[in-house]
Parts: structure tokens; sequence; C-alpha cells
């Protein structure tokens, strides 16, 4: 029998449409897990503090980019152009920084606003004239390519003027000293906690469900000793990366962007059945047009970000980063066709990619093979997610 | 509500000259879904050259057990036996049942849209000369079919130019190509107009002339009394009569299929006196696009507080564009002014319509109500974010504590206001839909075809629905294509007839005849 009981198993838990069913959601972390534990047995350097440091500096340009990308994917668009444009707001701030002279805020600044009005207009574009995102961005991809190069007269242009260092190269070379990196752990683990406290008085006050209160504990528990697990690899180092704080910020942002406001909740519901959103009175352009400025943003710090590690901007930087994304993103179980995917998908998908390419090029695994396994992999982690997705 | 539910008596052997061996027969199936159990030890016998209906609220069990004898809920994940002339069938998926002469024709249409009729109608089967496609053999072929019929499509005529009703006709004779002997039809009329319905039961009467055995599933009762030979009615998944159609009338299938007796198919409780005017449309006329010809002329009304008002027409006649292009969904108007609550609306949208106090069910629920693969909640709260937006954040609680309270208002049967809107029964999907348009708390609704498709029950659910929001002193405009419906719930009644107001009708009693000649025109 069919029951209109309240919800009362599990208040607040993630709706089950928007993230996949467990058994999903299990594929990834087991899959991680199965590539960690084989290059850790191969490569006994694999889980050095500073090859996981170095993983996650190589982690932090393609994951935030796949959380950029994740924005535009929810409401069942693409974005091929995210690679080229990631060179050319890096080469942007390159040739501001060294052949004008500009300090590297300003220079990142003015990048980033490049950034955010090219994809503006892009999505401007696509919604106002109806012309699919693959075809708009592919062009995108080509256009963006060529003014990369103009503007770095295809060239190398340094992101820091000879031997010294600005805030550029500090994006990938600076790192937060241990006690700094505590300190952050301390300050996020205690406002979730407060966060959480709030949550369960407010659903107490109204009379809601609430979830046990050893599962909160639990979940902030193990939240907290991940955070610290990562702080303390890091310290054996030379602490915490900035990118990847970086990361962590653009992806806590898109996160509640994404889950906690109605802009988020439109994204899905405009994936999941176009039509109905505009008739449920959702303003349909107005968000995708914003969700394509976000992206510009983040592709801009991404660009920034992958530049800086290359030391700087050459002809290549940003190439095939927009198929890694929009891999990441799939691996992580978000649908192409929109409605589906979560930003903890998309991170995990990036991490899976990273550490396989990290991993092959500690084991000197040829370039040609390295390609062809990501792509393996990729056909595969789809494959299973189609697989347990049918079996539903 | 009355006692235990009548004891189910499948197969009971009427005087219909003897036992026929059945051609499918289904043994006290029980299939469950979870914790669910959606078809509860049913039996049910199709005899060879027979009509048997098969009739039960949304949530009966009638798609349920279609599907499980259908093959799509395989064997081995249903409890009970299907026998198909007396052997056990074990059917793995729809392609065994296919082969086995046994052919489903689902509400949802399966056409692909930009092929041509012929091309449909052999798909997967196409007519090949060596390894290419015989084109003058399909076109003949689909001609032959089409003529035997008597329905007049070109079989070179690209799908997407039909009517719904042309296509499911298209649907029904892509079915019959494959020869099958035995059809099982789910509300094939929903979408259809009365001519249309005419040719279809004419089909349908033809076939089993020819021994074909059908099942037929329709929520319209009166087609269900003059077609089919026996009546199986479903209730809370269980088989609970199976009657000769010529020994039973609607009152009492209906009694079976709710388990108590409707006094009153249209309780429309009427207010004395209608409030101030809440829409006023004068003179709009409408083109599809800027720079088409026009396609709704010159129309005028106006709806006060506390009023229904009825919009009814043939199909084609323009009511859902007029309802669509008010809500700003639809058309580019070319001259007319609308006023909304006393402001004027010159170019509105879903969104500032929804602000300005107008929303508006529309007649596709799945493709313009729900978000199928979405949560009820998400689906429900979906217009009202701004309600439970703090500080630019979604309160979680406040949203589900107005899900809840709009899930338990509307009656929705589900397990939890987690579940996906798609795994729902029509009416229960109807109701979400209701639901979100009365969250944004309205003082306009509009409503087209609100009951299309959905049982007896939650029919009346939607009609007091109605009563309630004009009781609250809104209104309510209403499209449907049934004429007692409109006659039983409008207070004034405009006929539309291609495109123009055919005549506007005030106060009951209400003409039949009056009404059917405004929307042909000849007033």
């Amino acid at each position: 029998m069919t029951t209109t009981a309240p919800a009362t198993s599990a208040p607040g838990s993630p709706a089950p449409a928007m993230t996949g069913s467990p058994l999903r959601a299990l594929t990834m972390p087991a899959m991680l897990l199965g590539i960690w534990v084989l290059f850790a047995l191969l490569s006994p350097q694999f889980l050095s503090a500073r090859n996981l440091s170095m993983l996650m500096i190589e982690l932090s340009a393609t994951a935030t980019l796949a959380v950029g990308v994740l924005l535009v994917l929810l409401p069942g668009h693409t974005d091929l152009s995210v690679g080229a444009g990631a060179g050319l707001t890096g080469g942007i701030a390159s040739v501001l920084v060294f052949q004008h002279g500009w300090p590297a805020p300003a220079a990142l600044a003015l990048s980033f606003v490049c950034g955010v009005v090219l994809w503006s207009l892009m999505g401007l574009f696509i919604v106002r004239n109806r012309i699919q995102a693959f075809i708009i961005t592919l062009g995108g991809m080509l256009a963006f390519k060529g003014a990369f190069w103009l503007v770095i007269r295809s060239a190398t242009v340094p992101v820091a003027r000879g031997g010294e260092s600005n805030l550029y190269a500090a994006i990938t070379t600076y790192y937060l000293p241990a006690w700094a990196g505590w300190s952050l752990v301390a300050a996020v683990v205690a406002l979730l906690s407060l966060l959480t406290l709030q949550g369960r008085r407010r659903r107490t006050a109204v009379g809601a469900a609430l979830e046990p209160l050893e599962m909160a504990i639990l979940r902030l528990m193990v939240i907290a000793q991940a955070l610290a697990l990562v702080v303390l690899v890091c310290s054996d180092y030379r602490g915490l990366p900035l990118a990847f704080v970086i990361l962590c910020l653009v992806a806590t942002v898109v996160h509640i962007l994404t889950r906690h406001t109605p802009f988020g909740r439109y994204l899905y519901a405009i994936g999941s059945n176009e039509e109905a959103a505009v008739v449920s009175g959702i303003p349909v352009q107005k968000v995708v047009i914003t969700a394509f400025t976000l992206l510009g943003g983040i592709v801009a710090i991404a660009g920034f970000m992958s530049t800086a590690y290359a030391g700087a901007s050459t002809t290549t930087v940003g190439d095939l980063m927009e198929l890694d994304a929009i891999a990441a993103c799939v691996i992580g179980g978000t649908s192409l066709k929109g409605g589906r995917g979560t930003v903890l998908g998309a991170l995990f998908g990036a991490l899976i990619m990273a550490s396989l390419l990290n991993g092959m090029t500690l084991l000197a695994v040829p370039p040609e093979l390295k390609m062809i396994v990501r792509g393996l992999v990729l056909a595969v982690a789809v494959w299973m997610d189609v697989r347990l997705g049918s079996a539903q | 509500m009355n006692g235990p539910a009548p004891a189910p008596q499948p197969s009971a052997h009427l005087a219909s000259g003897g036992a026929s061996p059945a051609l499918l027969e289904a043994r006290s199936l029980t299939k469950r879904f979870g914790g669910v159990t959606a078809l509860h030890n049913v039996s049910f016998d199709l005899r060879p050259g027979e009509i048997h209906a098969l009739c039960g609220e949304n949530g009966a069990g009638k798609s349920t057990l279609i599907k499980t004898l259908s093959g799509l809920h395989p064997h081995g994940s249903y409890e009970g036996e299907i026998r198909l002339d007396g052997v056990e069938a074990r059917f793995r998926s729809l392609a065994d049942a296919d082969r086995a002469g046994l052919a489903v024709i689902y509400q949802e249409l399966a056409l692909v849209e930009s092929m041509t009729v012929a091309e449909n109608i052999f798909l997967g089967r196409e007519r090949r000369h060596g390894p290419w496609i015989d084109w003058a053999r399909t076109h003949r072929d689909a001609a032959t079919l089409l003529a035997k019929f008597q329905i007049d499509i070109h079989p070179e005529t690209p799908v997407n130019t039909l009517g719904v009703g042309q296509k499911q006709l298209v649907e029904i004779v892509k079915a019959l190509s494959k020869e099958a002997r035995l059809l099982i039809l789910d509300e094939p009329t929903a979408a259809l107009a009365g001519a249309e319905t005419g040719i279809l039961l004419r089909i349908l009467r033809e076939l089993r002339a020819q021994g074909v055995s059908i099942i037929y599933i329709s929520h319209k009762l009166n087609e269900v009394m003059s077609i089919s030979d026996r009546i199986t009615v479903l209730r809370d998944g269980a088989s609970v009569a199976t009657m000769a159609t010529a020994e039973t009338d609607i009152p009492s299938i209906i009694r079976h299929m709710v388990g108590r007796k409707i006094e009153d198919l249209y309780p429309r409780t009427r207010t004395l006196t209608p409030g101030k005017e809440m829409l006023r449309v004068e003179h709009l006329t409408v083109a599809p696009k800027a720079h088409a010809p026009a396609c709704l002329h010159d129309i005028s009304f106006s709806v006060r507080a506390g009023e229904v008002l009825g919009i009814g027409g043939l199909m084609g006649a323009g009511r859902s564009e007029l309802l669509l292009h008010l809500f700003g969904a639809w058309g580019h108007r070319t001259s007319g002014t609308v006023v909304l609550q006393g402001l004027p609306h010159p170019s509105p949208t879903p969104a500032t319509s929804i602000q300005r106090g107008l929303v508006m069910v529309t007649d596709d629920r799945k493709r313009f109500g729900l978000h199928l693969d979405l949560p009820i909640g998400t689906n429900l709260s979906l217009s009202s974010l701004h309600n439970v937006t703090r500080g630019g954040r979604l309160d979680p609680v406040a949203e589900e504590q107005i899900n809840q309270k709009f899930h338990a208002a509307l009656q929705i049967k589900s397990p939890g206001l987690w579940a996906r809107a798609g795994s729902l029964s029509g009416g229960n999907q109807q109701k979400i839909v209701l639901g979100k348009a009365l969250m944004t708390a309205p003082q306009i609704v509009f409503l087209d075809e609100p009951t299309r498709g959905i049982d007896v029950g939650a029919k009346l659910d939607v009609y007091q629905l109605i009563n309630r929001l004009t009781a609250e002193g809104k209104a309510v405009v209403l499209v449907s294509s049934e004429l007692p419906e409109l006659m039983g719930m409008s207070d004034r009644i405009i006929m539309l007839h291609a495109g123009a107001v055919g005549g506007v009708f005030a106060r009951t009693p209400f003409n039949q005849e009056e009404l059917l000649a405004a929307a042909m025109g000849q007033r």
C-alpha cells in the first residue's frame, strides 16, 4: 500500500533523483580506491607527501573547470570552449604582467572580467537565438584559441618577470603553512557544526523530522577527519597548496549555489524538462545566461591555475582541458542531457582523471598509452553508471 | 465508506454461449515494487474475439497489469502465471510478447516524428529489396493497410504534420501491421476528438469480427459500455469484479471502481453573486508568431471572482492557445487589451503572470507540467521557491513543511516527497501539477483539461478543488472537451469556433445542442 506518511526516514537527505542511487554513489569511491591501491603497489612514491601535494595542484585546475562546466551541463547545455578560454585568460594576464609591467592582481582582475564578459555574451547568444551550445562553444573554442595565440604572439610568456615572484606565480607555488592549514580546518569544522546545530534547532522548533544526532555527529567527524588528513599529508611536504584552497572555495560556492538556492534548483529543473520549467514561471533564459557567466569567471580562475602551473603561457596551455572537465563531470554521474549531477561527483571524477595521469607519469607510461587509458576509463565509468542506473 | 471490497470473482463464466477457452489468462498475479504491492492476486482472462475492458481508478493497477501481461515486467519479477493458448507464457521482454502476437499501444505515442507514416508503420520491419529499402512496397503496403481501415491519411505524410488523433490511428495501424492477434490499448481515446474516437471504435469492432482479442483501458465509461463485451474492474491492485457489459451499467461500474456510490459526478457549489472583475480580455487577436496570420480573432470576455468560466470548442478551435497566450507561454498579440486585476497585462511571460496571481495548469502534464525525473517535493515548490528562500538561500525546513502541507491537502498517494514524480499514477501526477500551481497563492487559475486521463475519484477531487477555489473568491477558467464536465462545473460558458467566440452562454441550465451548435459555428 502506498501511504501519505511524511518522509520520516531521511530528512534533509539529498533527493535520490538528483544524486543517483546509493549503489551508483559507491562506484566512484570504489574506482578511485582501486586506482590508488594499484598505483601505490606499483610505485612506492605515489603515496608520498610530495607526490600527493603535486597531485592536489594538478587536480586543482581540472577540478575547478569541471565544477564550472557542471553549471552549464545541469541545464542541459555544454561547453567545448573552456579549455581554449583557460589558455586565453591565462595568456591575457601573462602578457599584461610580463610585457606591460602590470601588477599581478590588476592583470588577473582584468583577465577575470574578460572571462566573465566573453561567457555572458556566449550565453546570451545561445539562449536568445536558440542555437545549440555545442555549436556556439565549438566556434568559441576555435576563436578563443586563435585569440590566445594572437595575444601571446604564439610565443612563451612567463607569468612573472625573471626571478621575481608575484601573486600570479604564487597560485601554484605558494603553500599555506601548517598552522594556517590547521586553523582553516578548525574554522570549517566549527562552521559546519554551528550550521548543523542551527538546522536541528530549527527543525525541532517547527516539529519537522530530525535525523538521529549520531548520524549528524558521525558525518561531521568524517568530514573533519578527511580535512585533517589532507592537512596532515600536506604538512609533511610544504603545506597546503594555495591552488587546492582556491579549488575548495570555488567548489563550495558552486555547491551552495546548486543545492541551496533557487538558482540551483532551476538549473536542475531546466535540464530535466525545459518546457515545464518555462510554464512553472522559471526565468529560463536568465538562469542559463547566469550559469554561463559564472562559468566564465571559473574558466579564468582555472586558466590562471594551469598557466601558473606551466610557469608560462605557451600555445598548448588549456589543450583538451574542456574534455577533461566534461569527462570528470560525466564520470561523476552528471547527465549530458541535463538535470542530474553534483559538485561532489564532479570532484570525484576529476580526482580519478588526475590520479590516473599522475600515477602513469610516475610509472613513466608513454604519453600515447596514457591517452588510451584515460579514454578507456571514461568509457568504462560511464558504462558502469548506465548499468547501475538501469538496474534500479 | 462501506464494508470490505467484494470478493474477487475472476473469470466468472457468464451466459455468453459456453466456455470458449481463454486466449490469454492471468492466474493470481502478484507484483510488488519494493514494499508496495501493485497487483494482488489478480486473475483475468481474455477470450478469442472479445473486447475486454479494464476499468479502475489511477493507481488501481491497470498499467501494472498490462505491463506484466506484455513482458515489460519480465517473467520472474512477478508471482503467478500467465497463460497464452493454455500454455504458460514466460515473456522476458516486450519483444517476446511481440513475437507471440501481442501488441500494446501505450498512451504515450511511440512514433518517430521526423519520419513519414509509412516509415513509422514498418519501422524495424522495413520492406526490403536485398540490402536496400523497397520504397515502392513500403508505400503500397502502408496505403493498403490505411485503406483497409478507411483511414484517410497519405502514407508519405510526415508524422510531425499530423494531429494527435491521427497519430493515434497511425500507431494502431502500426500495431495491426504486425498481424497481432491480441491488442492492448491503454487510454487510446484520451487525446481524440469525437470523430476520431468514432473511427477508432469502428476499427476495433472490425478487428473483433476478424477474431482479434482486445484489452481496452479507458476512463471514458460510455465508450467502454458501447464497445466492450466484458468489463473487469480493478481496485487497489485487486480484481474486484468481472461483468458482462450487457448486464451492467455505468453507476455500478463506478461503484466497483471507487468502492462507494457517487451521487453527483459534477458537484459544483455555486456562489450566488460573483465578485469583482479579475480578468478582462478585449478584442484580442493573436498570431502564432510575429508576421504570421492570426489564429485567435477578436476575442472578448471577462472573469469575476468566485466564478468558473468554461471554455469549450472542438479540437483546434484555439482553447488551449487562448489560455497559453494569456498566461504568456504562446503567441504574438497583434491587437487587443488584457486587464489583469485592474492593471494592463501587455506582454506576459509565465513568470510575470505567476507574480501577478495568474497561474495555469496545462493539458499536457508530462510535457509542460512536470519534471518527471525530479522528486515530488521539488516539483511542488518549483514555482514558489521565493517563499522559502531566506537571504538568497533555500530554507529546507520551510520548503519541506509547505510541501508536506500540499502533499497532504491534495491527498497525493506516494511513498513520500522524495519519490520521483514520474513514478506516480496519472491522477497523482495531476495533483502535483495542481499543487504546484496552487502553492503560488493565485487569484486566477487556468485549468486546461484538468481531468484528462485521470480516474473518477481523482476527477471528483479536482472538482472539489474548483469549488474550494471559487469559495475563496478566486476565479477559475476551465477548458474541457467533455461537454458534461463543462456544463456541470461552469457558471458561464464560451464556445470557441475556429479561433473566434462562437457563442456565450450565461448560467445554467446549459443546453448541450446549443453549445454544440456554437462550437460548429452555426449560431
